[in-house]
């Protein structure tokens, strides 16, 4: 509220700067005070709060007062205005007539003690007066120090703004690099050449990747090992949640790949006709006889079976083969 | 070089190694029996295609008697654990052997403990 108070006020006294120019402009003309009367009347009727007013007093209580008990001889004779002319001129600051005279029409419409509302509203008319004259006067300079001061460290708010964009936003390279980005744009809007700088390798593929592939498989020795061993153990953090618990059991094995493939595992490389036509496995057997009957029958349940891979329909006949090449004797005598 | 060497085999152990959170891992068995069985199972999966072609040549018609007795002489000389026949379905978690659903591995008592915690997914208690 003290701020909206401070705000009202000045607006209070830029409006009686604003209002009494036109006033005296048109008491010059008319020689009657009309529109003046209707704005102090104005004036007059506004209200302030109470609160305000109470902190303005405690902080500029004691000094105002011997300054207000000077002030108020002077715009209280309402035909010396001359008298507040020299008055004024005796401290070096020109206040307008007129203003002193809307500060005492705002005075007294507070309900707390007139004189000193009038010399704290006379006190800003004042400020405002100093600002005004340094202003006219060219008082620049430390304005021109403080810029003079930003062109020594040009670069930083850029870079500030860049980080500050990055930190929100977040964004990764494909080559996993945060801080180029950065650098970059810093670059870009120092007004120099967009190729200068570390390429990011981000179309085009890295033609050094072939080489380090030649060199890579000659020594993985066993410290290696140890520290990559360590190193995963170390960077393993446990899953935060359950979609990366169930990515650790995906990795792990214990959990499927969603869509499920039906096929996982099995590795069915050979034709249709090698699970069936299983004849040319025959070779060792004789033609004629039980065995190559039983051996027929073998293989026709073999052709019907699905489950099992053709190296493992040729491992079955081999054994078949092998257990009736150890009988041979045996059948030799029947 | 040696970085993607390392690389490598960063790869191989974050594979192989399981995470750094503890987690439950039983190392023993519930009994004896349940490793006995256990055991009973593992012979009967190495020794299973040998008992397949045995049985194979001595259920049989066409080949002569003689072959399918030598069959059987062999069959038997296999270890006694080699017969699946040996193995018993008992309760995962008890090692109960009697009154196990083979659909969930459970004797009927942890069956019935885990149903009614609500700890079965899709089983209800029934009611009609």
């Amino acid at each position: 509220s003290t701020s909206s108070m401070l705000s009202k006020d000045k607006d209070k006294s830029a409006a009686s700067k604003d209002s009494t120019p036109e006033g005296a402009a048109k008491s010059q003309e008319d020689g009657a005070g009309a529109p003046k009367q209707q704005l102090l009347d104005i004036i007059g009727s506004m209200k302030v709060e109470v609160s305000y007013r109470k902190k303005l007093q405690q902080l500029k209580g004691s000094e105002n007062k011997k300054q207000a008990m000077n002030k108020l001889e002077g715009p209280d004779s309402e035909g010396s205005v001359p008298q507040g002319i020299t008055e004024d001129a005796q401290r070096g600051k020109s206040l307008n007539p007129e203003l002193v005279k809307a500060a005492s029409a705002v005075a007294s419409s507070l309900p707390h003690n007139k004189k000193q509302t009038e010399s704290e509203l006379l006190a800003q008319l004042r400020k405002h007066e100093e600002t005004t004259d340094k202003q006219k006067k060219g008082e620049t300079v430390n304005i021109r120090n403080v810029i003079s001061e930003m062109t020594v460290k040009r670069q930083s708010p850029a870079q500030w703004g860049a980080r500050i964009s990055s930190r929100i936003s977040l964004q990764l390279d494909e080559d996993g690099q945060r801080i180029r980005p950065e650098r970059s744009s810093a670059k870009s809007m120092d007004s120099r050449s967009l190729k200068v700088g570390k390429r990011l390798n981000i179309f085009t593929k890295a033609s050094t990747e072939p080489e380090h592939a030649l060199k890579t498989v000659s020594s993985p020795t066993i410290w290696d090992l140890e520290f990559a061993k360590e190193l995963a153990a170390v960077t393993a953090q446990p899953p935060r949640n359950g979609f990366e618990e169930m990515i650790q059991w995906t990795k792990e094995g214990i959990l499927w790949e969603f869509p499920i493939d039906n096929e996982v595992g099995m590795e069915d490389d050979a034709e249709f006709h090698e699970h069936i036509f299983l004849e040319k496995h025959l070779e060792g057997f004789p033609k004629q006889g039980p065995i190559r009957h039983f051996m027929e029958l073998v293989i026709c349940g073999l052709s019907k079976n699905p489950y099992l891979s053709v190296k493992q329909k040729v491992e079955h006949i081999e054994w078949f083969q092998k257990y009736f090449e150890e009988k041979k004797e045996l059948l030799q005598e029947i | 070089m040696a970085a993607a060497a390392l690389c490598w085999a960063l790869r191989a152990a974050r594979q192989v190694l399981p995470s750094s959170c503890p987690r439950q891992a039983r190392s023993y068995y519930v009994d004896w029996r349940m490793l006995r069985d256990v055991k009973r199972r593992k012979m009967a999966y190495e020794h299973a295609d040998e008992r397949l072609r045995i049985n194979a040549i001595r259920k049989n018609s066409i080949l002569p008697k003689e072959l399918q007795e030598v069959a059987d002489k062999e069959i038997a000389a296999l270890p006694r654990d080699s017969c699946p026949v040996r193995i018993r379905n008992r309760c995962v978690l008890t090692s109960r052997p009697r009154g196990v659903k083979r659909r969930w591995r459970l004797s009927r008592i942890v069956f019935r403990h885990f149903a009614d915690h609500a700890q079965m997914s899709g089983v209800q208690r029934a009611m009609w």
